[in-house]
């Protein structure tokens, strides 16, 4: 399936992603707005530390056997069964955090004003995500593992 | 093939679920003693405590057995399994109790758990009820127009979440709670004591070392006597004492049990067409390294999956189960997963607090291995320890930060690189193929 990959060699940390995440989650989809927004748009991804100079920037896995889905009481977790994805029906949402329990890279953020759990979309409404866009140097890539592994093998 | 699944909770559907991903021709039948059985059952308080409507609860379409074309036998009750002959017996309670009998080549035994009930004088009397089905919410909430004053006996998830829920309409509530703590299968004393602070600053009303000796009134309930003497005078009495696996069917049958039906690695039962999944199912547990029965939402769905899948020939290997919860009262989130309160001094234990923000947060380590975690009010990272607890990985290098709160997944991606034999689940090789 299509996803985001990070590539940590080329990451640096700056966190132009998760900014970009945020805003394009918020109502307004505009930087100068979105920071007055109550409640303020969550970012589903983030730049983190790994070691001295080295960092990633995670998120949603879309994992196969996506132990969120398996863990959800409510049916709001599931997987699309056509492209792979995990996705997150905010509406049958009712904020018991047993995704948050089992996310193996504590990818979910819960939004606390509504009690409901927030992630990675893979941006439905844009061609490519706008993390993958906003990326500076390129670390984060949008397609399937496969395409992943060929650009790796290329940029090395 | 003909595939029985007997129980249609969280483990039978999600078995139907994983039959049909891999195969579409098998028969499946499924047998359940409730008349309606496609809800959440870990809704059920929430739908008592009005925070979510009906529909909510209902977590898969009504048009979910004839999507997955199954023969749902609904509202019946199976009485007998021939092992020999691989037949079970099932009466219809709509049809008279007119018994009927299925032959199987796979069977699936989700029979769930069933409530503990106080063995105490007056159980039996109107407005006593325990939380398991959607049934005794409905019946709960026919009556709570008469009731000002509740008990809830027991201070378990169930409990509380019972309290909870009671208090959200209105009512006054007291919790009376045998253990010194609250939550004590669940976390430990330090952690108890924060949320049993917070909860009592909402108004709930808890009471521990103290259980009730009798329930009074004439025909409905008047109040609790308690093993101290004294009264509490309520209309309803709600009983949360833990659930004990429903293995009598099994047991009669000759099949392996213990506290639950003992299963292997493959979910198989001691009868080699027979399968066992969801709170009924007594397997390995990861952290405790020995057999045990974790009846919870996520174990039962795990189980139904793979023992479907391996009713079908397949030989998906289970991992084992894992204790794990997830609570929150008025806003205070705990998460707990594994061996949180170790009893033997080969475990050792890393805590840290912040009275500030109330943050209690606890690692349990076996040689370095963590097998057990608690968070409170800082709870979103807690799945990483889950992971670091599956894979048995020795987490010496992050031992001073893995607590802090800027712990994330960054910081373990040295450990998985250096992993012997790397982490079970594929995603983690897509950060380590970057290195």
């Amino acid at each position: 399936m299509k996803k985001i990959f990070c590539d940590i060699k080329k990451c640096i940390g700056c966190s132009a992603c998760e900014i970009a995440c945020a805003i394009e989650h918020s109502k307004s989809k505009k930087i100068n707005e979105a920071i007055k927004e109550i409640p303020l748009p969550i970012k589903r991804r983030k730049a983190q530390a790994v070691d001295k100079g080295i960092t990633i920037s995670t998120g949603c896995h879309h994992c196969e056997d996506a132990p969120c889905v398996t863990a959800c009481m409510s049916g709001a977790m599931y997987k699309d069964k056509k492209t792979g994805e995990t996705k997150h029906d905010e509406d049958r949402c009712v904020g018991c955090w047993m995704c948050v329990m089992t996310c193996p890279f504590g990818a979910l953020t819960r939004q606390k004003q509504d009690k409901i759990v927030v992630k990675c979309d893979l941006c439905p409404d844009r061609d490519t995500p706008a993390c993958v866009e906003a990326c500076p140097t390129e670390a984060l890539f949008i397609g399937t593992e496969k395409e992943f592994e060929e650009k790796l093998c290329k940029s090395r | 093939m003909q595939i029985a699944i007997i129980g249609c909770s969280a483990a039978g559907i999600s078995a139907i679920e994983a039959i049909r991903s891999k195969d579409k021709k098998s028969r499946i039948t499924v047998i359940s003693d409730e008349k309606r059985p496609l809800y959440s059952r870990c809704l059920i308080s929430y739908l008592l405590a009005g925070t979510i409507d009906e529909k909510t609860i209902w977590y898969r379409p009504d048009g979910f057995f004839k999507q997955n074309k199954v023969d749902a036998v609904l509202g019946a009750k199976a009485t007998k399994i021939d092992t020999e002959k691989k037949e079970i017996f099932f009466e219809r309670v709509r049809l008279g109790g007119r018994v009927e009998k299925l032959k199987f080549d796979k069977l699936l035994i989700a029979t769930g758990a069933s409530p503990k009930l106080e063995k105490i004088p007056g159980v039996d009397k109107k407005g006593v009820f325990p939380l398991r089905t959607i049934g005794h919410t409905q019946e709960i909430q026919s009556m709570l127009g008469r009731v000002k004053k509740a008990a809830v006996l027991g201070g378990g998830l169930i409990g509380l979440r019972a309290a909870y829920a009671l208090k959200n309409r209105g009512k006054e509530v007291s919790v009376f709670v045998r253990s010194p703590q609250i939550l004590s299968q669940i976390i430990d004393e330090g952690s108890a004591s924060m949320m049993q602070k917070h909860i009592e600053k909402k108004g709930i009303n808890i009471v521990t070392g103290r259980s009730a000796k009798e329930i009074s009134g004439k025909d409905s309930v008047s109040g609790i006597i308690l093993d101290d003497g004294s009264k509490y005078d309520c209309e309803l009495v709600i009983i949360g004492k833990g659930v004990s696996a429903n293995i009598d069917l099994a047991k009669a049958a000759g099949i392996k049990t213990n506290w639950g039906i003992v299963v292997d690695e493959f979910l198989r039962t001691s009868d080699k067409n027979i399968f066992a999944a969801g709170d009924v199912a007594e397997s390995f547990d990861v952290a405790l390294e020995e057999n045990s029965i974790n009846a919870i939402w996520p174990v039962a769905c795990e189980q139904g999956r793979l023992a479907a899948l391996n009713m079908l020939g397949n030989e998906e290997r289970y991992d084992g189960t894992l204790a794990m919860n997830s609570l929150e009262f008025f806003g205070l989130p705990v998460i707990s997963i594994g061996i949180t309160k170790p009893k033997k001094d080969i475990y050792e234990e890393i805590v840290r607090t912040d009275a500030e923000k109330n943050i209690y947060k606890k690692i349990v380590l076996r040689n370095n291995v963590i097998v057990g975690a608690i968070a409170l009010n800082s709870v979103d990272t807690i799945g990483i320890f889950g992971a670091l607890i599956k894979n048995k990985v020795d987490i010496t290098p992050i031992k001073d930060i893995i607590l802090e709160d800027y712990f994330d997944y960054g910081k373990i991606v040295n450990l998985i690189k250096g992993a012997k034999y790397g982490f079970k689940e594929k995603e983690f090789k897509e950060t380590i193929m970057t290195l």
